[in-house]
């Protein structure tokens, strides 16, 4: 645990580009020593050209370093179109541990934004509340990642989180196939969330949802009681947490199973993300699941 | 424990406060932000005694801090048996009654009213009270004293005093209020046996703008004392007066033929504008009439004509307040002063000392010196030693004077003794009986000056200012060189410039004999020349004479010197009573205007009213206010007038001693500070928990 950079002293970082950065390099840092080492989103692999390739394809640069004739033949096709679904309601504003899911969920997706780029990976944005509200297609080109930077670091605004209509939207918007993570505290009701998601696996993506959770939401250990304020409604409730606590924990699994089993009958890699966890272990798990996922793939494509 | 203001205690009632924001604060404060309510009920919080009032100790320190205040607002104090003694709670209030007797209460029923109010003053005093009566004009006198009062039995007390207020008549005297404010004053501060009474004095006057103050600008009034103004009104202020200025000698000398200055004041509150002055004969027949007018508010200077022989009372005509119309007026009558002169001067030698002795004393309105010589060696008849008043001695050709200037010395008087010469030594040597004593012709070279003069003494007194006390202009051609140590009791009081004494006094019986060492003939000095000669000469004779100063008028009240003379005096006053007085004294019973006489002698002098006493306009309470005296009207009633005012009085004094509302409010404070370290302690260490 101590390689990995202790989140509160990430957030502290106030530049997103820089607190990716960070996350991403200590990852390679510690990628060396890890079991883990040598594999990556997408094998690229370069193919000697043969007479009638097309010449579109041809790798000119490495033509010119090494005179040899290459084709860069499945690098179109094997490269990944990933979209970041971050969830900016104004549930993600709660925050126990100095820092808001927001900021973590930001960081996280820029993160991985940075991550995916450096491997050439093409990354789209689109950040949501009960509407969409920033939307940055797939691209991989300079300065990209930078304007994603700036979407990411716009302050949340919006009041409800309502997945359907930006899981809908996506749909709409994503023909290409592709990777879709969705990073989100999923405080919305179950019932319409399976719908959404399977608007996107049915629509052929690749799903990776990421549910944010604060340690607080997870334990409620408030001791006082106090008027609890909904930050998205507004309503407030006055509680006795040592009272409370044993129906919020049993509310809370129930929704969690249900999103699991949603999950998992839609083929989805569902994470569990608590804030006080470091990025690079979220990361790992980012690259984990793609690892399954393509075992998965060869499994089924074997059989 | 008692309380000066209970109601205070009610504030204790705030109590409710901290308990019920303690009791609030449950439910305002600490709203926690959640992410959402999706997976919570609303639960009724737990009602345990723990979840109601936390931080009990910071509730109870408010609390005590609330209580404290109301506590301390509501003034406590411990009542304590006989802790104090209130003025005029046990004790009777003891009362000045001032009651003004000027000639001004004589008018309409000033009198009367004055007596009814004393009066019910004097009904209205409780049996424990103590009340004296003073009646004041020009000076006040005692009618009733606190220790009379005591010794009457209460039933009498009023009787007693009624009777003494049937005496109080007005009479012609100026109004004295300041002095009678005083002696009241003083009676009040002798102290009575025990507790500290209330003190009043009231004044029952017309308050007329005539009352002198004298005395009472930056009087110590002792504290307690209060002066209430009860004001007797009269219906009508108009007034106009005459006064006899008498006082300017020089133009009555001048104006022989005219009569007497008379000022005529008009009041400003007066109608009538057209007056006269009219003497009245004593035959009672009408004489010329000498009109007058003086607008309101104005004062003119009239000189009727001289009067008929023996009118001596100048009437003022169209005035309706009729006091003070009348006027007394005698022709100034000049003092005699004979002065005698024993020597062989001819009247016109003007090489003489008699010539300029003669010149030296003019006439004037109150003072007539006759310069009478007696020439030749034989005794000064007796008669004039009688009347002289004072001797100058001459060059005498024998001895035969000297036994009865010797009596007349012995008997008072002053002889002034030039030396002509050294021989003259030896008469004064016979006549001092000093046998040793003789003189020298001293050797003057140029002239001699006067120096060393002794200022302190009365013949020099009047030059001791530097503007006139420049004696060098005097030359002495010739002088005597005397030797004053052969004279008992000699004093110089000059010298000349070469030491040798120029004028010396030498006592002799009650008398004193004044020699010069020189003489005031032009042969021997300038001295009859110089200005000093004349103001030498009357300083000797006043002091020889003793001669009263005489006015041509006196005011009532005012004291009148008498001559000096070998029986006493019988004066008659105008309403024909005799008194009789020592020769030499003053009279003093001048209680009414007019004529009086002397007897035996011509003497006679006229009393009028004092002029202040014209002046009716009644002055407001404020003027004495001004002055400093403590009147009721500006201080707050030292005496409650209730029994519940009386308890509520002393508890404020009690409470005013102890003040324990001051180590109350201490308290407050002190428990506010320890509230406030706890607070800052609990707050302190809640953030942790706070911040969930």
């Amino acid at each position: 645990m101590s390689n990995y950079l202790d989140p509160a002293a990430l957030m502290a970082i106030r530049n997103l580009e820089l607190r990716a950065r960070s996350v991403v390099e200590g990852f390679w840092h510690g990628l060396h020593r890890s079991p883990y080492h040598g594999f990556s989103v997408e094998f690229t692999e370069y193919r000697p050209y043969a007479p009638g390739d097309d010449p579109r394809y041809l790798d000119w640069k490495l033509v010119g370093r090494t005179d040899r004739y290459y084709i860069k033949k499945f690098e179109d096709e094997t490269n990944l179109r990933c979209h970041l679904l971050v969830d900016n309601s104004k549930s993600m504003t709660f925050g126990s541990r100095g820092f808001t899911k927001a900021a973590y969920a930001n960081t996280f997706a820029a993160t991985l934004a940075y991550f995916l780029s450096q491997q050439g990976d093409a990354v789209g944005l689109l950040t949501f509340d009960e509407a969409v509200r920033e939307y940055l297609p797939a691209r991989n080109r300079p300065g990209h990642l930078r304007q994603l930077m700036l979407a990411l670091e716009k302050a949340p605004g919006g009041a409800a989180t309502d997945l359907a209509a930006p899981l809908k939207r996506i749909a709409e918007l994503v023909r290409k196939r592709g990777l879709v993570v969705l990073i989100s505290d999923l405080l919305a009701p179950v019932e319409t969330l399976e719908t959404s998601l399977a608007m996107l696996t049915a629509s052929g993506h690749e799903v990776l949802l990421f549910h944010l959770a604060d340690p607080a939401e997870i334990t409620f250990d408030f001791a006082a009681p106090a008027r609890f304020l909904d930050l998205e409604t507004g309503r407030d409730l006055f509680l006795e947490p040592a009272v409370a606590r044993a129906e919020y924990t049993r509310q809370r699994d129930a929704h969690l199973a249900a999103v699991h089993a949603i999950c998992e009958r839609l083929g989805i890699t569902h994470h569990r993300l608590i804030t006080d966890q470091p990025l690079e272990l979220a990361l790992f798990d980012f690259l984990n699941a793609r690892r399954a996922r393509g075992k998965i793939v060869r499994r089924k494509a074997a059989a | 424990m008692n309380f000066l203001a209970p109601l205070f205690l009610l504030g204790a009632l705030a109590i409710a406060g901290p308990v019920i924001f303690h009791l609030i604060r449950r439910t305002t404060r600490e709203v926690t932000p959640f992410s959402s309510l999706m997976f919570l009920k609303a639960t009724p919080p737990r009602v345990t005694r723990r979840s109601r009032l936390e931080n009990l100790w910071l509730l109870l320190l408010r609390c005590l801090v609330i209580a404290l205040l109301a506590l301390g607002f509501s003034r406590p104090f411990l009542q304590k048996e006989n802790a104090l003694a209130l003025p005029g709670a046990s004790a009777g209030k003891r009362t000045v009654i001032l009651v003004d007797t000027s000639a001004s209460m004589q008018r309409e029923d000033l009198a009367a009213q004055a007596r009814a109010k004393a009066e019910a003053i004097v009904r209205a005093a409780k049996a424990e009270d103590e009340i004296a009566l003073l009646a004041f004009d020009r000076a006040p006198r005692t009618l009733l004293n606190f220790e009379q009062w005591r010794k009457a039995t209460p039933d009498a007390r009023v009787a007693q005093a009624m009777q003494k207020m049937q005496t109080v008549v007005p009479g012609w005297s100026g109004t004295g209020l300041g002095t009678a404010l005083l002696q009241a004053a003083e009676m009040l501060n002798s102290p009575s046996e025990g507790q500290s009474p209330a003190l009043e004095i009231v004044i029952v006057s017309d308050m007329q703008e005539g009352s002198r103050f004298d005395g009472l600008q930056g009087y110590e009034w002792q504290r307690g004392i209060t002066v209430r103004v009860e004001p007797v009104v009269a219906k009508k202020l108009a007034n106009a007066a005459a006064q006899w200025i008498a006082d300017s000698e020089e133009v009555e000398t001048a104006n022989e033929k005219s009569g007497p200055r008379i000022r005529v004041m008009n009041s400003a509150e007066a109608h009538g504008e057209q007056f006269a002055l009219e003497w009245s004969a004593k035959n009672g027949a009408p004489a010329e009439k000498l009109d007058v007018y003086v607008p309101a508010g104005q004062v003119r200077v009239a000189r009727p004509p001289l009067p008929e022989p023996g009118a001596e009372r100048l009437a003022l005509l169209g005035d309706e307040v009729s006091f003070d119309n009348a006027l007394f007026i005698l022709k100034p009558q000049p003092v005699q002063a004979p002065l005698l002169y024993v020597g062989n001067d001819a009247n016109e030698d003007s090489t003489g000392a008699f010539y300029f002795l003669g010149r030296a004393f003019q006439k004037t309105p109150s003072l007539r010196v006759d310069v009478r010589a007696t020439r030749g060696d034989a005794p000064v008849p007796a008669f004039q030693l009688q009347e002289a008043q004072m001797i100058v001695l001459g060059e005498m050709t024998g001895d035969a004077a000297l036994p009865g200037i010797r009596q007349f010395v012995s008997d008072g008087k002053t002889v002034f003794a030039p030396l002509a010469n050294a021989a003259s030594a030896g008469t004064l040597a016979r006549l001092l009986e000093a046998p040793a004593f003789t003189a020298t012709e001293a050797n003057v070279k140029d002239y001699g000056m006067l120096a060393q003069i002794d200022f302190q003494h009365p013949l020099f007194s009047a030059f001791a200012d530097p503007r006139f006390s420049d004696f060098t202009k005097i030359h002495f051609w010739k002088h005597r060189r005397i030797e004053t140590t052969a004279l008992t009791g000699a004093r110089v009081l000059a010298s000349f410039d070469d030491k040798n004494p120029a004028i010396v006094e030498v006592p002799l019986g009650k008398g004193r004999v004044i020699i010069l060492a020189s003489t005031w003939r032009p042969a021997d000095s300038q001295l009859a020349l110089s200005s000093k000669f004349v103001p030498l000469l009357y300083a000797m004779l006043e002091q020889s004479s003793k001669l009263p100063p005489r006015k041509a008028q006196y005011f009532v009240g005012e004291e009148v010197p008498l001559p000096p003379g070998a029986q006493p005096f019988k004066v008659r006053k105008p309403d024909g009573v005799e008194i009789e007085t020592a020769a030499g004294s003053s009279f003093a019973d001048t209680d009414q205007p007019g004529i009086y006489g002397v007897t035996p002698g011509t003497l006679r002098f006229a009393v009028n009213l004092a002029p202040d006493e014209s002046k009716l306009t009644p002055i407001g309470a404020d003027r004495l206010g001004s002055l400093g005296v403590p009147l009721a009207s500006m201080l707050k009633p030292l005496v409650p007038h209730s029994p519940e005012e009386a308890a509520r009085a002393q508890a404020a004094e009690l409470e005013s001693r102890q003040k324990m509302w001051r180590w109350l409010i201490v308290a407050a404070l002190a428990v506010l500070l320890i509230e406030t370290l706890i607070a800052a302690r609990v707050s302190h260490a809640s953030p942790s928990h706070a911040a969930i």
